[in-house]
């Protein structure tokens, strides 16, 4: 059977909708590949000199070094402290537990630049300004909300008679915790694990407020790429932000799939 | 096993109350329960079966009241400590785990030596005859399977009492009835106490030594099948077991099961009434009829099916009796 008129008209319009959402992102592609010194679309000609520039760079892998180091660490700490907090909250089951939590997502809502001018408030005495420790940890804060999420939604569909049967067979709350709740939720605090990861991996508006002359994250450094010059390294970098974006997205995917085919909701 | 286990597993319990808010979930019980025996708690949804056991298990705390093990109290100990067995409604298998792994669970969290729990994982398979499954993950099995894969995990650590929850809900019916059997025959087998909750009576006619009918929170009436079927206490207990019609007469209630109610065309020396049949509906074993009787208003009367030849048609004129002994005094 054929299409009619509107299914058409829908499919097109979805089409172009889609092209105005992903494009943009997909823009530094080209623009990498510039045979040119300044940022331009190539005409005709293409080239990797700002990748070859891009990983002969000292500064450059040295911020892809920070990120990585930053983005894993942050991801850790929020997964632990994310799920932890998940558990909790449902364990709890109250009307408290559910005002807490509301709270507790608060970070997503708020704004980055005022989370920005709070860290800033807080880092300065605290002596955590530019430092490692400083960013692990005010990442970890906007990513564990996610994670919160994410596990959250894998217990809601836990079943509490699980847990009941552990204690039953003689397993205490923590031995309960690591051989039964864990292991089937840990499609959700994955799934959390590498969203935190991507949040630190690309974040920039707290960074720029907490760091200043060590810390040179992979964002930071594109930042001021664009702002002080028209590189197209920046463009290379990008593309390897993106790339490596993409790669952690697939992963959840995968994941969610192989998930979904070893454990059949049973009825 | 029989040895390890049948050692201990009397319970007493006193005084048993379970409160919610303003609502007795369980109002008061009084219950001894024999070492060895098989014990149904029987009862609508919302008579307090479930929240007793689970008050049993060590998952509900007591309002009030106690619980003995072998005449030491168990109430504040809590449900990891307690040792008792349970099978779940739904069964609640580890879905991450191998048949293997769920069985040996208990055994494992005790931290026995990994030769002792092979061992005495493959006993459990023999028992429940599961071999060849070993390696399977609970979604891989049929639901008769998953059930005995967790009667095998309750057993494994040769646990005193047994609780069962409903653990035959999820099975078909024809499978519920051979269930019934192996389950029984388990019992015999491995001496453990079980308690066991269930709303249907067949399941509790058929299996239990001695069975708890439970009304609002209260035991209406404790006994075996055959007291409990013969002798009902009140009118709750007489149609909740069974079926039954109710005489009044000399000012009382009495019960009257509907098989021992004696129809016929025409009259014989022992008619208690006469009656005019209103409709009959036929069961495969019997036949049901519904008369109209002169004295004692309408009652149901069931006939073997394959005695009664052609069915009466409504509107044919019977006589009725039945035997002094039949009829059953009820204190409501």
């Amino acid at each position: 059977m054929k299409p009619g008129f509107s299914t058409r008209f829908n499919r097109f319009a979805a089409w172009v909708l889609l092209m105005f959402l992903v494009l943009p992102a997909l823009v530094a592609i080209p623009v990498s590949l510039t045979p040119r010194r300044f940022l331009s679309m190539p005409q005709g000609e293409y080239s990797l000199r700002h990748f070859e520039t891009l990983f002969g760079s000292p500064a450059w892998m040295s911020s892809f070094a920070q990120s990585a180091v930053i983005a894993v660490s942050a991801a850790f700490l929020a997964t632990v402290l994310g799920t932890l907090c998940a558990i909790g909250l449902w364990r709890i089951a109250s009307r408290a537990a559910e005002a807490i939590r509301a709270l507790l997502l608060l970070p997503l809502v708020v704004p980055p630049i005022i989370s920005a001018m709070a860290f800033y408030r807080l880092f300065v005495p605290l002596g955590l300004m530019d430092s490692y420790a400083g960013m692990i940890l005010a990442h970890a804060v906007l990513g564990a909300p996610l994670v919160l999420i994410t596990v959250s939604a894998s217990l809601a569909g836990f079943d509490p008679k699980l847990e009941q049967a552990s204690r039953n067979l003689g397993a205490s709350t923590f031995t309960t915790m690591r051989r039964v709740i864990l292991p089937s939720i840990r499609p959700g605090v994955l799934a959390g694990a590498l969203f935190a990861f991507i949040t630190s991996w690309d974040e920039i508006v707290v960074t720029l407020f907490i760091t200043r002359f060590s810390i040179y994250t992979l964002p930071r450094r594109m930042w001021n790429g664009i702002r002080e010059n028209t590189d197209p390294t920046t463009a290379a970098a990008a593309v390897v932000l993106l790339a490596v974006t993409l790669v952690v997205f697939l992963i959840w995917v995968l994941l969610q799939r192989r998930a979904r085919a070893l454990n059949p909701q049973p009825e | 096993m029989s040895a390890d286990s049948a050692q201990s597993g009397g319970l007493a319990i006193t005084g048993l109350v379970k409160r919610y808010g303003t609502v007795e979930a369980v109002a008061g019980i009084d219950l001894e329960i024999q070492r060895g025996e098989f014990l149904t708690l029987l009862g609508p949804s919302g008579s307090g079966k479930t929240t007793l056991l689970m008050m049993i298990a060590g998952f509900q705390d007591a309002t009030a009241g106690d619980i003995l093990l072998d005449g030491r109290s168990i109430v504040a100990t809590p449900a990891e400590k307690r040792n008792f067995g349970m099978v779940f409604q739904g069964y609640a298998l580890f879905p991450h785990m191998s048949v293997r792994d769920n069985i040996g669970y208990a055994l494992s969290v005790r931290k026995r030596p990994r030769r002792e729990i092979a061992g005495r994982v493959e006993e459990m398979i023999d028992l429940v005859q599961l071999q060849g499954m070993e390696d399977r993950l609970p979604a891989q099995l049929s639901g008769g399977q998953q059930q005995r894969v967790a009667l095998a995990r309750a057993l494994a650590f040769a646990p005193p009492v047994l609780l069962l929850d409903e653990p035959l809900g999820a099975l078909d019916r024809k499978l519920r009835i051979e269930v019934q059997a192996q389950l029984k025959d388990l019992h015999e087998r491995v001496g453990t106490t079980f308690i066991y909750v269930t709303h249907d009576q067949e399941e509790a006619l058929s299996m239990s030594d001695r069975v708890v009918i439970m009304q609002s929170g209260r035991i209406e009436q404790v006994g075996t099948p055959q007291e409990l079927y013969s002798r009902p206490r009140t009118r709750f207990a007489a149609t909740f077991l069974g079926k039954s019609n109710f005489l009044h007469r000399d000012g009382r209630v009495w019960a009257l099961r509907p098989e021992k109610i004696d129809l016929h065309v025409g009259s014989s020396g022992d008619d208690r009434t006469t009656g005019k049949i209103l409709s009959q509906t036929y069961f495969g074993s019997v036949l049901n009829y519904r008369v109209e009787t002169t004295e004692f208003g309408v009652l149901e009367v069931d006939v073997d099916a394959w005695r009664g030849g052609a069915a009466l048609r409504p509107g044919t004129v019977v006589s009725i009796g039945w035997h002094d002994e039949a009829v059953v005094p009820l204190e409501d």
